[in-house]
């Protein structure tokens, strides 16, 4: 009986529940980082999402279907400063980007287009091309720190901008 | 044919009146004090019944001859003795039970539906008891039934050997029974395990595995027999008060509010009874603030009980009514959908978007039972049942509502053409109906026949039977059933079964229409019942090396058809959710469970632990790997001390980490193992009209959670005072 009570107590004792988890946790596999928020934020706000692509898409549903996490989170928006974390799979991400969306549910097709903006992303750190999109490496078991960057709410950009989309 | 004619004749024919005598008497221990709820039988025969609270019992209609009369309670050694009766006669035969925590407990309903007093049934039944009630002080039935091997309820869902993941609220692969008749919704087929007061019940078992072949639709994964207390004779009262308190989150940045969740409520029972009728009648509140954010719920329930005696006919008419009114936590807040204070999610919290959600719910039901013992060898029962549910779902972005309604008739027979065999044949129709936003309006039928004919041939006891359901929906066409099965015991110990089971899809199931997930989850009204053929090898050893009693067995379910959500692609631009039969499973495993008295009359442990080994095929046969929501391993354990009117304990439960849950990648996948641990002590003088119970569950308030983004219980400490006269 001691022997069984020994182990309940060794068992119960070895933790193991939830815990908290704090943006850029140390058990996070992903990216972290801060948002700082521009302008003024739309009367149709719904949301703002973090997005990365493993290769930069070239079309609207490569825009869609390469999306990763494929059901976003959500960046607080209402301040003018927010943290924010991504769980992601290992790899090297060429685009990693926020991504403003309006009212409107989401079907997973490139019709979601209509509802969402690219509102800023992350670009190449000195002494890179700070105009282009910076490189993320999310290393095993480990997340990829301080991916910081700017959303300007003044200059949403449809997702034409970037890629080629026959139908929305 | 002129000679089974002729059986069937003396069978059903009834005794002459003066040939048949009583048999009366009381159940006791060996200190004289009186033992509830004992099973008083003779073997072989119709005639049995159960000890009152002060001990009695009685048998009328006994045939004059050597009788022998069995004994048996939980705890303590069943008695088998003879009696000489003679025509008319009346004979008192008190009992007096020695305590034996090892001896196998009486099982009274079971698979075969037949009464198998002092023998075992051909598949593993668990049992939980009036005493375990007692001594967890829940609330709710399902709160015990974690504790029994080999089951799990996630969410309210019952696990048994993993037949069951978890899909919220629309369906349930264990037909539940409250004394014998189907209590699962028409509409969802679920469970509402607050329908009844746990002071109405008496006993709780469960059959694992596929119990079909008698017991139709939804007892698929198995059985949960729940049967309430009689009405005893005298005036009786029950008065139960409970007050407590849930803990708080143990991380500061997790909490949610400044003071203390608690909890009461206030059960009073009363009941009055003669030897020819009686009546009980209970009331109850609760009151929760719960544990979490937006967790609050208010229950009124009221239930009723008559019995009428007559000759050798008895009538039962039982009936509940349930009122909740509970917000509705939905899904824990994520990144950004509440105050987050920084974290990525916060599981006391839920998303400010759906704050205010709440949940109106109304149901009940009412049930009659005709029996008549025409004869010891022959008894015929009837049964007629309604089941209303009614919920309308109030939240910030839609109002959902749903009426179901189940209204159940049956009949059977039960003879004993010789005192070694035992021969049940019946017939059950049900008919099911649902109005709602979401689930449409439409109905279902389902008729089914059933029989069962059990051979006892020295040590080893045959059984074999079959039923066959025929189902339609919304008056369509008939879609036909036949399940088989057949088991076997041999001294009692060993036991082995093969039997089919199924599961007809609820109308929730075929006609859901609302959103989850952001998405569309649309009807499939071509859903196909479930079915699987379970094979189970069993064994009881006691005692084993002298202070316990170890019950194993080897299970193996191949399940077809099983109906599980999954997202669709619907061309040309959209994405839906939809049930469908997608999946043969193979679920296959081991479930032991000990239990042992190193100290007699003192110390008594549990151990229970069930290996599951699931594996989910898609079609061409690729191995998908593991069903969803099915622990690999389940652990229990438990331990009273009890050491004159007080008494202490422990219990222990562990499941490990699912490998797979539904939906993974459009859902939070946290989940982790559960490691919950209660701790509880009592004082209950003996013969005294008090006793008082300290219940602290998950005392080392551990955060876990079943299903995605919902957080199970943490820890709660309740005082239940209880006062019976």
């Amino acid at each position: 009986m001691r022997k069984i009570l020994l182990l309940v107590a060794v068992v119960a004792a070895c933790g193991g529940g939830l815990e908290p988890e704090p943006i850029c946790a140390r058990t996070l596999v992903g990216l972290c980082g801060t948002v700082r928020f521009r302008g003024t934020v739309p009367a149709n706000t719904e949301n703002v999402f973090i997005a990365a692509y493993l290769t930069f898409p070239q079309t609207c549903t490569d825009l869609i279907n390469n999306r990763r996490p494929v059901i976003p989170g959500s960046v607080p928006f209402t301040d003018s400063i927010a943290l924010y974390s991504v769980p992601l799979s290992p790899g090297v991400y060429d685009w990693v980007l926020a991504v403003w969306k309006k009212p409107g549910t989401l079907t997973l097709t490139p019709a979601d287009t209509q509802y969402l903006r690219v509102a800023g992303y992350y670009r190449s750190p000195p002494p890179g091309d700070s105009s282009r999109p910076g490189v993320v490496t999310v290393p095993s078991g480990a997340a990829a720190g301080d991916i910081d960057f700017v959303v300007n709410f003044d200059s949403l950009r449809p997702a034409t901008d970037f890629v080629t989309c026959t139908a929305q | 044919m002129h000679r089974a004619i002729a059986t069937l004749l003396i069978v059903v024919a009834p005794l002459p009146a003066a040939a048949q005598g009583v048999v009366r008497g009381t159940v006791r221990d060996k200190d004289r004090g009186p033992i509830s709820g004992a099973s008083i039988a003779i073997p072989g025969t119709t005639l049995s019944t159960r000890s009152d609270p002060q001990g009695a019992y009685r048998i009328d209609d006994v045939p004059p001859g050597r009788v022998r009369v069995y004994a048996a309670a939980l705890g303590y050694g069943p008695i088998d003795t003879v009696v000489a009766l003679t025509g008319g006669d009346s004979t008192t035969l008190d009992f007096s039970l020695s305590p034996a925590p090892l001896a196998l407990p009486p099982v009274d309903v079971v698979s075969d539906r037949v009464p198998h007093f002092g023998d075992r049934p051909a598949t593993s039944v668990a049992q939980v008891t009036e005493r375990d009630l007692d001594r967890r002080a829940v609330n709710t039935v399902d709160e015990a039934l974690d504790h029994v091997s080999g089951l799990q309820m996630v969410n309210g869902q019952t696990n048994v050997r993993g037949s069951t993941g978890y899909v919220q609220g629309l369906n349930s692969r264990v037909l539940m029974t409250v004394d014998g008749i189907p209590m699962n919704q028409g509409d969802r087929g679920g469970i509402n395990w607050d329908l009844l007061a746990v002071d109405e019940i008496e006993r709780v078992e469960i059959l694992k595995g596929a119990g079909s072949s008698l017991y139709g639709s939804a007892a698929f994964g198995g059985v949960i027999n729940v049967t309430t207390r009689d009405v005893p004779a005298g005036l009786h009262t029950r008065v139960r008060l409970t007050g407590g308190m849930y803990g708080d989150p143990p991380y500061p940045i997790w909490r949610f509010r400044d003071s203390p969740g608690m909890l009461g409520g206030a059960d009073v029972a009363a009941s009055y009874g003669t030897d020819v009728a009686g009546g009980r009648i209970s009331v109850g509140d609760r009151h929760s603030d719960g544990y979490r954010q937006q967790d609050q719920d208010d229950h009124l329930h009221f239930a009723g009980r008559a019995r009428w005696q007559h000759a050798n006919t008895r009538v039962d008419v039982s009936g509940a009514w349930a009122v909740d009114r509970y917000d509705a936590p939905l899904s824990w807040c994520a990144r950004g959908e509440c105050d987050d204070q920084g974290q990525v999610f916060q599981p006391f919290k839920v998303d400010t978007t759906e704050r205010g959600a709440r949940t109106d719910s109304r149901k009940g039901y009412l049930a009659a039972r005709v029996r008549t013992t025409v004869s010891p060898r022959f008894a015929w029962t009837a049964r007629g049942s309604w089941l209303r549910t009614h919920f309308v779902d109030l939240r910030r972005s839609a109002t959902e509502y749903g009426v179901g309604d189940r209204l159940g008739a049956a009949g059977q027979i039960e003879a004993h053409p010789e005192s070694t065999r035992t021969v049940i044949v019946g017939a059950e129709a049900t008919f099911s109906a649902v109005t709602s936003d979401i689930f449409g309006t439409h109905s279902q039928s389902e008729l089914a026949a059933y029989g069962q004919s059990e051979q006892r041939i020295g040590a080893l006891r045959v059984s074999g039977g079959a039923r066959l359901d025929f189902l339609a929906v919304d008056g369509g066409s008939l879609t036909a059933v036949v399940s088989p099965r057949v088991g076997a015991t041999l001294n009692g110990m060993w036991r082995a079964s093969v039997g089919r089971g199924f599961r007809s899809p609820t109308m929730a199931e075929r006609f859901v229409h609302t959103t989850a997930l952001g998405f569309d989850v649309v009807p499939n009204p071509t859903l196909r019942p479930e079915t699987a053929w379970s094979f189970e090898i069993g064994h009881t050893s006691a005692p084993l090396l002298r202070f316990m009693r170890l019950d194993a067995a080897l299970f193996w379910t191949e399940a077809r058809d099983l109906i599980e959500p999954q997202v669709l692609l619907i061309p040309p631009d959209t994405v839906k959710i939809q049930l469908q039969n997608v999946v043969r499973a193979h679920i296959a495993g081991f479930d032991a469970s000990v239990i042992a008295a190193p100290i007699p009359d003192r110390l008594i442990a549990t151990l229970g632990y069930t290996y599951l080994d699931t594996r989910r095929r898609l079609a061409g046969d690729s191995i998908e790997g593991p069903l969803a929501f099915r622990p690999r391993h389940l652990l229990t354990l438990g331990a009273d001390y009890n050491l004159g009117a007080l008494g202490v304990g422990a219990d222990f439960r562990f499941a490990s980490r699912p490998e797979r849950i539904e939906l993974e990648g459009f859902v939070d996948p946290r989940r982790v193992t559960v490691k919950v641990l209660d701790l509880r002590a009592a004082w209950k003088p003996a013969g005294g009209p008090v006793e008082v119970r300290l219940l602290a569950s998950n005392v080392l308030n551990y955060i876990y959670n079943l299903v995605p983004e919902t957080l199970a219980p943490v820890r709660t400490v309740t005082l239940t005072a209880v006062w019976t006269h």
